[in-house]
């Protein structure tokens, strides 16, 4: 009897404590003891949407994304055995090993939470990990941390731009971020264990991520690279600043190339000896001033409005004293007689303002606003500068003059391509593109090929008899750039020699060299444009970039396959 | 009036007993129809049982596809993060610097102009300008110049020239001319094989 008494006293001792902790748990506070419940199991995976692509025309990547892991490590976990963990960890993935070591002893005491390695390829992660769970250690996670790849490494990565730890930090990568970055889904779902294996008939939630969108240049990339691996050689060889070319589709205003020397490497941006401008495309957000380039718009404006003729007779006179400052040549002669084609051969200042006096100021810029100058091309780069042009009305006519010969108006080099292709086009002004077909930047502003406009500026005879001027500058007689020339093929071009505005001083000092042309000359398919300033050796447009031209031209029309036309060279008189 | 009466009465009644004694009632005796219930018992475990053990057994293949999912969600993801890496030296190793330098390497220059042949006439077009070594272009940044202290200026030490020597006695290391260009071939050889 004692015993059974005993025994129902046990009983209802245990029992009691059944029913206080049932009081406690259902009675206190039951909602956060059922959310402890359901965290314990909860699966919650971020899924990251891929970034789109960047491709090139022909669909090769210029940037592309692969999924990649980032290591973190739990320091209270890997502090026991950070040196031997930090070894294996450096030799593996190729980082240091006393920053693996700090990260694994915690960069702060309590931390749960350091980066080993951030941007891991899934493959070496995932290996890696496998290999420690295997030698035994604990306290290293992977967390998705896709990566983002140039194979091209320095392959127009000035527009490209490239990416930060987390946000892109230039170039088209920012620019068209919106695009490009997708939207990230989310997976939640019930799981048995740390495993994350899936609780079937339980709840679980999905919502997809949505892949950015790839996005589609008008750059060629092999043309690219061998544009900026020719520019980067004169820059060398003629120890200049910078130096910048494009290469333009004549009819279509798709730019083939649009190289920048000093360039980076895209996918080490913050390489040493990577200064922060060579990051940006200079060739977008940089002014200079033009030089005699500038001549084939006035002289094509001119002929256009029946002021001028390719064989209308000049005298040229040594030095030419206008109001304010006394104009001279290039090079030293006497009165000469040259006609309006000698006077772009030889690349006469005092000829051209001659023959621009049949312009009012108004005139000269109407026209030239018309080739696009002063206006920015709107190709999709961000922190493209629009030049400077004088609005006509308030002119000066020495400024007037200075602007014929191109000083005292300032250009960005695709702006100075595109009108020299108007020329190439048959005086018809092709707005440049840098993507195929349409894409939004993030500001709101449609660019692209589908967005091309087509404008007149000059006649198509005008423009022809540009043309056959520009065939005597590369005429190895008459003309002062034959290294231009490209053998086979009829080329027109001009050079270019302007002072140059060295922003330390806000003076002029050093030069900047160019030479614009296209080819061939009868039926143009290409326009180059390159431009090298301040080069430390002596020379002028037709020395420093004409070979520079003629390189790039010969390789391009060579890629596409354009025969030579067999055309009649240009026959006009240079002198009478 | 009686016997008429009488007499059928006493044939019905003879009747009557007949059927009666032929219709009498009598209790039936209560028949106990006992269904028999094992097989329904057995029935309804079995339902009982095969439910259960269905659904258990529904359960583990669906926990079990689960885990196969899962596995294979996780193979899938290796595959697919194995196809990046490898698109991505592909990608590498179609990058115009490395084609280039390894076409340079065999002696191949960019041409300056282009020649075309005409594959129907067999003519060409374009004017034939020859590939020089000095046109090839420089595909690596130059090196940058050494420090100074790393770079110290040679250290020049002149010594008389010694005019006993037959300077026909030819003294230079470099081997003959026929075993120079068998190496060259060797070389050339070497990297065919490995261009393979």
């Amino acid at each position: 009897m004692l015993r059974l008494r005993i025994g129902f006293v046990l009983i209802a001792i245990v029992l009691s404590f059944f029913g206080a902790r049932l009081v406690q748990l259902q009675g206190m506070d039951p909602r956060s003891y059922a959310a402890m419940a359901a965290a314990e199991g909860a699966a919650r995976l971020p899924l990251e949407a891929e970034r789109g692509d960047i491709l090139d025309r022909n669909g090769a990547p210029l940037a592309d994304s692969i999924r990649g892991k980032m290591v973190i490590a739990d320091p209270v976990l890997t502090a026991g055995t950070a040196p031997d963990l930090a070894r294996l960890l450096s030799d593996r993935l190729s980082i240091d090993y006393f920053k693996t070591l700090t990260a694994l002893r915690g960069r702060n005491t309590g931390s749960r939470y350091e980066y080993v390695a951030r941007r891991v390829p899934s493959t070496l992660a995932g290996d890696t990990l496998e290999a420690l769970e295997e030698a035994g250690f604990e306290g290293i996670s992977l967390e998705e941390d896709p990566i983002r790849d140039y194979p091209a490494g320095d392959v127009a990565a000035n527009l490209i731009g490239y990416m930060g730890t987390d946000e892109p930090l230039g170039g088209f990568e920012r620019t068209f971020d919106k695009q490009l970055a997708g939207t990230d889904g989310l997976a939640t779902w019930q799981s048995t264990s740390g495993k994350g294996v899936r609780i079937p008939l339980r709840e679980s939630t999905l919502k997809e991520p949505r892949d950015g969108a790839p996005l589609r240049t008008t750059i060629d990339r092999d043309l690219q690279w061998f544009t900026q691996k020719v520019l980067a050689q004169a820059v060398q060889q003629y120890r200049a600043e910078s130096a910048s070319a494009v290469v333009l589709d004549s009819r279509t205003g798709e730019t083939l190339a649009l190289a920048d020397v000093p360039t980076f490497d895209a996918n080490e941006p913050t390489a040493p000896g990577v200064e922060k401008e060579d990051r940006g495309s200079r060739a977008m957000s940089d002014t200079y001033e033009p030089g005699s380039v500038q001549k084939v718009l006035t002289v094509a404006s001119l002929i256009d409005a029946g002021e001028a003729f390719p064989r209308q007779k000049f005298k040229v006179p040594p030095n030419l004293a206008r109001q304010d400052r006394v104009i001279g040549d290039w090079f030293d002669h006497g009165m000469i007689r040259l006609t309006l084609a000698g006077i772009i051969a030889k690349s006469s200042n005092i000829g051209t303002v001659l023959a621009a006096d049949a312009f009012s100021p108004p005139q000269l810029v109407a026209y030239l606003q018309r080739f696009g100058l002063g206006q920015k091309t709107n190709v999709g780069v961000s922190g493209e500068t629009p030049g400077i042009l004088t609005p006509g009305d308030v002119m000066t006519s020495q400024t007037k003059d200075r602007v014929a010969f191109g000083q005292s108006l300032s250009v960005n080099v695709l702006q100075m391509a595109a009108a020299v292709n108007t020329i190439a086009n048959k005086g018809v002004r092709v707005s440049p593109s840098l993507i195929s077909g349409t894409a939004v930047t993030d500001d709101g502003v449609t660019v692209g090929t589908d967005t091309t406009t087509r404008t007149r500026v000059v006649s198509k005879e005008a423009a022809r008899g540009t043309a056959k001027m520009m065939e005597k500058v590369v005429d190895p007689e008459d003309g002062v750039a034959p290294r231009a020339a490209v053998p086979g093929y009829l080329v027109a071009g001009k050079t270019g020699t302007a002072q140059r505005v060295d922003p330390a001083c806000g003076c002029y000092r050093g030069t900047t060299v160019s030479f614009g042309g296209f080819a061939p000359a009868d039926d143009a398919r290409f326009t180059v444009y390159v431009v090298v300033h301040a080069p430390k050796v002596d020379g002028g447009g037709g020395s420093i970039a004409g070979p520079v031209f003629s390189r790039i031209m010969g390789y391009v029309l060579g890629r596409y396959g354009v025969e030579p036309t067999n055309g009649k060279p240009s026959r006009l008189p240079v002198e009478w | 009036m009686s016997s008429p009466v009488l007499q059928p009465r006493t044939r019905v009644t003879r009747l009557a007993q007949e059927a009666v004694d032929k219709a009498r009632l009598t209790v039936v005796p209560r028949v106990r129809t006992r269904a028999p219930r094992v097989p329904f018992v057995t029935l309804v475990s079995l339902v009982l049982v095969g439910g259960i053990v269905g659904l258990l057994l529904f359960n583990t293949s669906m926990q079990q596809a689960s885990f196969a999912a899962s596995s294979l969600q996780s193979e899938a993801d290796t595959l697919a993060a194995r196809e990046q890496t490898l698109r991505m030296e592909l990608d590498e190793l179609r990058n115009p610097q490395r084609v280039a330098q390894e076409a340079q390497q065999m002696g191949m220059v960019i041409p300056t102009a282009p020649v075309f042949l005409d594959l129907r006439t067999g003519k060409t077009s374009g004017v034939r300008t020859p590939s020089t070594p000095e046109q090839a272009i420089q595909l690596l940044p130059p090196v940058p110049p050494k420090p100074a202290i790393l770079a110290p200026p040679p250290t020049v030490v002149e010594v008389p020239a010694d005019t006993t020597t037959d300077p026909t006695t030819d003294t230079t290391t470099e081997p003959p001319a026929d075993a120079q260009a068998k190496q060259k071939n060797k070389n050339r050889q070497d990297r065919k094989n490995r261009n393979r």
